[in-house]
């Protein structure tokens, strides 16, 4: 600069000056012309990708990454395309509802997708329904399907408590059976445990007793010497995440296998690649997807060959699955309303019959909950691997039927 | 002292004249000029909810701060305080269909009436002991929150008082406009920013920074150290109960973090960050713990790590937080006059 001397350096400068006002100028012009042409489709997408669930997270993004993909490579909306604004909710409800605050206020997001703990997404649904903004979960619950924490522009893409429970135990329970129950004492374990424990009186099962342990707790030894002492004939164990890859691990240790079957209401993907086929061997649990669905149906067969593509030969996840149904549903819905309209997209989303990964599914109308197919899945024990992600075995596909829900009435949802 | 005169000896030889001048008029109208400060606010972070949210935290670490910074004693049960002004407001809005004013005064008094109840059993205690039935007593109240299920949602943290309206008799504000709800907390966090100012301005805040410097000699110039320690403690919890109360209004939600002992950690963070015993510093805290975790957070997973590191470097190099250290260079300015 100094070589250049003074009237250099103000020319220069003057120039500059110049130039970016007549940039700006041309900004201003344009901008809105442009904006309006191709405002995207903006979904936020609350996630816990820091906490004990990151690696379900983390999955759930790649799977909405990859329908968002798919939705602009079909050309998107009449040329607007789609776009994921992925946040961190931390795990954390009062952070989650700050981001989803970011993602309406401050991003302008059209629609909300995501959250994977029930305290966290039934946080951010007080946000979204206040605020009107459509939001559909992805997350286990049976609260939200519940007449006070329900609003029209509430969707619940994930299966619930009430649904796995029944199908698993409709599979392992028997008139007579004794089952002991270990849960994690939160509104996930409290909420399983009130479904096993419903099918089990339909179905004549016995009660042997009950454990409620803490969230995140690392130990369960002190827990299965009493475990043992009721005598069950099936081990039910009630808890996400690594407190289910944890307390299996320990169940086994303590011979628990050996004298009774261990059920668990979702059989996680992520969890059984971290406790360890031997660990696993012979648990039976529901899930709401596992990429041996391929095999008969066509859909999943197609979701996990996009995947693989687009992800190294990776097979997609259970909950990493809810994240592409969810997002492809939506967007489906958003091109039948022709809009982003927040009522047209909730009344094409209740009209909407799609099946992108697992068959037919489809919201019911009162609670907007996802009538869809459940599987019952038991883990294999290594000899019976043919690979490294041949992890399950599927016992059975529940086929979607209302039936499987609670009534519109017991809800508390007035016709 | 030792740094202050290294500082000295390092400052610039030239030394602008009106600085000393300017400085005394910042003392003397620190509460009027934080709050034209955090009139900007809005206007310059990401977004307007994290903007409210410094607002919110930077009130819960100041008050934390008159216990802290100014009287000397290290709480680790602050949390307890904004959780009880939380719910209690989230309560009285949802179950009892109070007016959020209201609802809010009642959490602030409840807030203060707890803090009277814990600040009694440990005041008695000193130091590590003191931080420990602090933090002991705090746990309770997350227990029973815990457990009053019905009450307080348990698990899944309190919903169903969502404000979108407050009517103040001549106008109803619009709380989902982010913008009035901003200004809405800043009324609330500015008054109370005067006020704080006033109490240490006052013989009561001379009282609390003696105790501080020197317990031992506070009580043989004749003032009563336990009622002292004990009313700046039932000041502290009165400003976290109206912190704890503005964030059940602005998220309408009350998570159950809201008790949890991270919340405790997060106002000695914050504290320590901007400055203990300073009088702006806890919000400068506020503001960059928030910001850093926001804006971190959306480069990369490993936020926990890029956050750690910088308040590794806080400690090291700016023992006296951010404020606290600008203030430190700033009066050693005035000392060269």
């Amino acid at each position: 600069m100094n070589r250049q001397g003074p009237g250099h350096g103000a020319v220069s400068r003057r120039t500059l000056v110049r130039g970016m006002a007549a940039a700006g100028t041309l900004a201003g012009i344009g901008m809105p012309f442009v904006a309006r042409a191709a405002e995207p489709i903006r979904i936020g997408f609350p996630t816990p990708v820091t906490g004990p669930f990151g690696a379900e997270a983390k999955d759930q993004i790649r799977s909405a990454e990859l329908a968002v993909k798919q939705f602009n490579e079909a050309g998107g909306l009449n040329g607007r395309m789609a776009e994921l604004l992925v946040r961190d909710d931390k795990l954390n409800p009062g952070e989650a509802a700050t981001r989803t605050l970011e993602l309406i206020e401050k991003d302008r997001a059209h629609f909300i997708v995501g959250a994977l703990s029930s305290a966290v997404q039934l946080s951010v649904n007080e946000i979204t329904r206040s605020r009107k903004v459509l939001y559909i979960s992805i997350s286990q619950s049976d609260t939200i399907n519940e007449a006070k924490d329900f609003s029209r522009h509430t969707f619940h893409e994930a299966l619930n408590p009430h649904m796995t429970t029944a199908a698993v135990a409709k599979h392992a329970f028997k008139k007579g059976t004794r089952v002991a129950y270990l849960a994690a004492d939160y509104a996930y374990g409290h909420e399983m445990l009130r479904g096993f424990k419903r099918a089990a009186a339909a179905i004549g099962a016995e009660t042997a007793g009950e454990i409620l342990h803490p969230f995140g707790a690392p130990d369960y030894s002190t827990f299965m010497p009493r475990l043992r002492a009721m005598r069950p004939d099936i081990l039910c164990i009630c808890n996400f995440g690594r407190d289910q890859a944890n307390s299996i691990k320990q169940a086994n240790d303590f011979g628990l296998k050996k004298a009774s079957k261990i059920v668990v209401p979702v059989l996680l993907h992520n969890q059984r690649l971290a406790g360890g086929a031997d660990a696993f061997a012979g648990v039976v649990g529901a899930s709401n997807y596992y990429w041996g669905l391929e095999e008969t149906v066509p859909t999943a067969k197609a979701f996990n060959d996009a995947f693989r593509a687009a992800y190294a030969g990776a097979v997609p996840t259970d909950y990493g699955a809810y994240g592409y149904t969810a997002v492809r549903s939506l967007l489906m819905a958003v091109q039948a309303a022709g809009d982003t309209d927040t009522d047209k997209v909730i009344a094409a989303l209740e009209a909407l019959k799609y099946d992108v990964a697992k068959g037919p599914e489809s919201y019911r109308s009162c609670d907007h909950q996802a009538i869809q197919s459940v599987l019952v899945t038991e883990s294999k024990p290594k000899s019976e691997m043919k690979g490294e992600v041949d992890l399950f075995r599927i016992l059975e596909v529940e086929p979607g039927a209302e039936a499987m829900l609670r009534t519109c009435d017991e809800l508390g949802h007035r016709a | 002292m030792q740094t202050l005169d290294q500082t000295v000896a390092e400052a610039p030889p030239t030394v602008p004249r009106r600085l000393p001048i300017a400085l005394d008029g910042v003392s003397r109208w620190r509460a009027p000029l934080s709050i034209l400060a955090l009139l900007a606010l809005p206007f310059l972070l990401p977004s307007q909810a994290l903007a409210v949210n410094v607002l919110i935290y930077g009130l819960y670490a100041v008050g934390y701060n008159l216990l802290y910074g100014y009287t000397g004693l290290l709480s680790f049960g602050h949390a307890a305080f904004f959780g009880t002004g939380a719910y209690l407001t989230g309560i009285g809005i949802g179950a009892f269909g109070l007016h959020p004013l209201l609802a809010m005064a009642l959490a602030v008094v409840a807030a203060s009436g707890l803090a009277l109840a814990i600040g009694t059993v440990s005041i008695r205690s000193r130091g590590i002991y003191f931080a420990m039935v602090t933090l002991a007593l705090a746990q309770l109240v997350y227990y029973v929150a815990l457990q009053a299920s019905s009450w307080t949602g348990g698990e899944n943290g309190l919903r169903g008082f969502t404000v979108s309206t407050i009517d103040l008799g001549i106008v109803s504000l619009d709380i989902l406009n982010p913008l009035t709800k901003y200004l809405f907390v800043l009324a609330f966090v500015g008054a109370a920013l005067g006020l704080i100012s006033r109490i240490l301005a006052s013989p009561f805040g001379a009282v609390i920074e003696a105790i501080r410097e020197n317990e031992t000699r506070a009580r043989a110039c004749g003032f009563d150290v336990e009622r002292t320690k004990l009313l700046a403690f039932v000041l502290s919890g009165l400003f976290c109960g109206l912190s704890g109360a503005l964030s059940a209004i602005h998220l309408s939600i009350v998570p159950l973090d809201s008790l949890a002992y991270h919340t405790s950690g997060t106002a000695v963070v914050m504290t320590l960050v901007g400055g203990a015993g300073t009088f702006f510093g806890p919000f400068v805290g506020a503001l960059t713990v928030l910001v850093l975790e926001d804006v971190l957070s959306l480069w990369t997973p490993h936020w926990q790590l890029a956050l750690g590191s910088v308040f590794i470097l806080f400690v090291l190099f700016l023992p006296r937080g951010l404020w606290g250290t600008a203030l430190g260079r700033l009066t050693a300015l005035r000392g060269r006059r």
